[in-house]
């Protein structure tokens, strides 16, 4: 098995606290990977890391073979990196069409940008991704209107209009309700297999329904890996989180 | 066909954006129809030319988020390349050799600097006048954007980089005409016609360049580069992590700005006659701010008529006795009275008004159904 995704020994200090100690991850191809883990173990930056936010004190992230840890965000974006924030980062002002269009990246260069995109493929492509994520009635509204829940499935949406092979969701689920915590695992699996994607979850029951492989994190490493049921027999794992009410209640 | 209906309400929708555009277009044309009178012509000119400025600030500000408090700067630039050109084509009256400027004389240069020479050619001049600009707006650009500096930085930088031009113009006397500009200058000659200060032919130049830069703008704004931008002012790291790089789009729109705002500052030159360091001074600079915010900064038309309407009661105001002194008293309470209540400025108030009338229409519309679906249910 070769894998699509390499960190090795990747540390990161903020002010002397080592958010990340020597951690150790790799992702295959078309995996969805599960990564959870108590409060400040480590998760989102690992995403910062993947996708160029934070560069590392050490170590390497290799993706497809590129060393992603040398380049800028939006060349590790063009290398097929795509990452959801834990905070719904959209744009406000603009409509939720326009956000998506901004989203179909398929050409980044700006005088390649300069042509109109009246009456092109695109509109098609834009209308079809609204329905998936469930708002075609909101197209021309501005995202500034949308309600929390819709925010994030509108950031959701961009993410495959963006169409990377990689993509990393920092809480995709947070502050939705049940039902639309269902209808998001029922679009994961669907891009499960296409995409890579690695999610930072806090509910158990989304982890559970979803991923194959969890890994868990703690103190900026890496603590154990396998499925649910591994994972939640695993005694370090149940140490991590004592006190905290058990791995369900992270 | 179903398949070309959302291309023509794509088409609709692009004509209703275009419709304020065309109908201000057609009253500037219209107007010296109206104004009998040459020297109210050159006046509103001048206003015009103001306006071309302000949709160059609209555009990078209103758009691109990015608050140029140097705008004056690119305008300076272009109204000097045109002023070197046309003070070359002069018929010498205190010349020395090779018919150099009079200021020139007076401080003792014995041959035409070598950065004169070029302009000996209009097009060099007008060339000049739009790519200098933007070359410098680009650079500047180049470091604070790939610094990723931002906010009330990136204001700080241009204002100052604004001050410096300014003073090393000021300061070059023998030059530049330091403090008095560039004075007496030729008539601008284009394909044979004379452009008179005062004259129609002068005006409809004017004219017929605020609607190229309106046009220009409007397709930049519409196009996916323009949306990008746009996605720049609400969010900017998350543009970067689609794969755009934001600093190139930036510097991009921050040159364009700067090439219409050279375009009205060598317009600028032909209304006034002359080219003056006032021309990128801070106040000017300043003013341009204001006249945005009031027109609408995310409105190109509301950025234009803002600078015209505020610029022209600027212009009354300053001339009549009462308020000699205390016109910019006046201009300070209007810019903190739209920035806290008119966040959109005019084009904003235009828009809720229409749309606060075809809803009542609509509404209005409603009721006459229900109405006549109760009289037919009684009968």
């Amino acid at each position: 098995m070769s894998s699509h995704l390499d960190l090795r020994g990747v540390s990161v200090s903020f002010n002397g606290f080592k958010a990340l100690n020597a951690l150790n991850m790799s992702v295959r191809k078309g995996e969805l990977r599960c990564l959870i883990g108590p409060n400040g173990a480590g998760k989102t930056t690992a995403l910062d890391i993947i996708c160029g936010k934070v560069k590392p004190s050490a170590g390497t992230v290799s993706f497809d073979g590129t060393a992603l840890q040398d380049l800028e965000e939006y060349e590790i974006a063009r290398a097929g990196v795509g990452r959801k924030f834990q905070v719904p980062s959209v744009f406000r002002e603009l409509s939720v069409s326009e956000n998506l269009h901004v989203a179909r990246a398929r050409r980044t260069s700006v005088l390649g940008n300069l042509r109109w995109n009246i009456g092109n493929s695109g509109r098609e492509d834009v209308e079809r991704l609204a329905e998936l994520v469930g708002l075609t009635e909101q197209l021309d509204r501005p995202a500034a209107y949308l309600s929390h829940g819709q925010t994030q499935w509108l950031e959701i949406g961009m993410l495959v209009a963006q169409d990377a092979e990689l993509i990393l969701m920092d809480e995709p689920t947070a502050g939705m309700t049940a039902q639309e915590t269902r209808k998001t695992a029922e679009l994961f699996a669907r891009l499960k297999g296409r995409h890579t994607l690695i999610v930072v979850e806090h509910d158990m029951g989304f982890v559970k329904a979803i991923g194959d492989i969890i890994s868990v994190m703690h103190m900026g490493q890496m603590l154990a890996e396998g499925t649910a049921a591994e994972v939640e027999a695993h005694p370090e794992v149940r140490r991590a989180y004592l006190g905290s009410g058990g791995i369900s209640h992270a | 066909m179903p398949s070309h209906v959302p291309h023509s309400s794509g088409l609709q929708r692009l004509i209703a954006q275009l419709a304020p555009l065309l109908i201000v277009c057609a009253v500037v044309f219209a107007l010296p129809v109206l104004l009998n009178n040459d020297f109210l012509l050159n006046k509103v000119a001048r206003y015009l030319v103001l306006g071309i400025l302000t949709i160059s600030l609209g555009l990078s500000w209103g758009f691109g988020g990015i608050l140029n408090l140097g705008q004056a700067m690119s305008f300076g630039l272009g109204s000097y390349a045109m002023a070197m050109t046309l003070k070359l084509k002069t018929v010498p009256v205190h010349t020395g050799a090779s018919g150099l400027p009079d200021f020139m004389v007076w401080n003792n240069v014995a041959h035409l600097p070598w950065f004169w020479e070029p302009f000996r050619s209009l097009s060099f001049a007008i060339a000049a006048g739009l790519i200098g600009p933007a070359l410098v707006a680009a650079a500047l650009g180049w470091f604070m954007f790939r610094g990723r500096v931002t906010g009330v930085y990136v204001s700080i930088i241009t204002l100052a980089t604004m001050v410096v031009i300014n003073l090393v113009i000021i300061d070059q006397q023998s030059y530049t005409g330091g403090f008095n500009g560039i004075t007496d200058l030729a008539q601008l000659e284009l394909f044979g016609v004379a452009f008179d200060a005062y004259g129609r032919a002068t005006y409809y130049l004017v004219a017929s360049c605020v609607l190229l830069s309106l046009l220009v703008a409007f397709a930049f704004t519409k196009s996916k580069a323009g949306l990008i931008v746009q996605a720049i002012r609400d969010h900017e790291s998350r543009v970067r992590y689609f794969g755009y790089d934001v600093a190139l789009y930036q510097i991009f729109v921050f040159a364009l700005s700067a090439a219409i705002a050279g375009l009205a500052g060598m317009l600028y030159t032909v209304v006034m006659e002359f080219a003056s360091p006032t021309f990128l001074g801070v106040q000017l600079s300043l003013s341009v701010v204001v006249w945005c915010a009031v027109g609408g900064r995310q409105s190109l038309v509301g950025a234009f008529l803002g600078a015209v309407l505020v610029a022209g009661m600027q212009g009354a105001l300053s001339e009549s006795a009462a308020f000699l002194e205390t016109w910019t008293l006046v201009m300070g309470a209007l810019f903190v009275l739209v920035v806290l209540f008119l966040p959109k400025g005019l084009a904003g108030l235009a828009q809720a008004a229409l749309r606060w009338t075809v809803q009542r229409r609509q509404a209005a519309g409603r009721d006459v159904a229900q109405g006549v679906g109760q009289t037919e249910g009684s009968t």
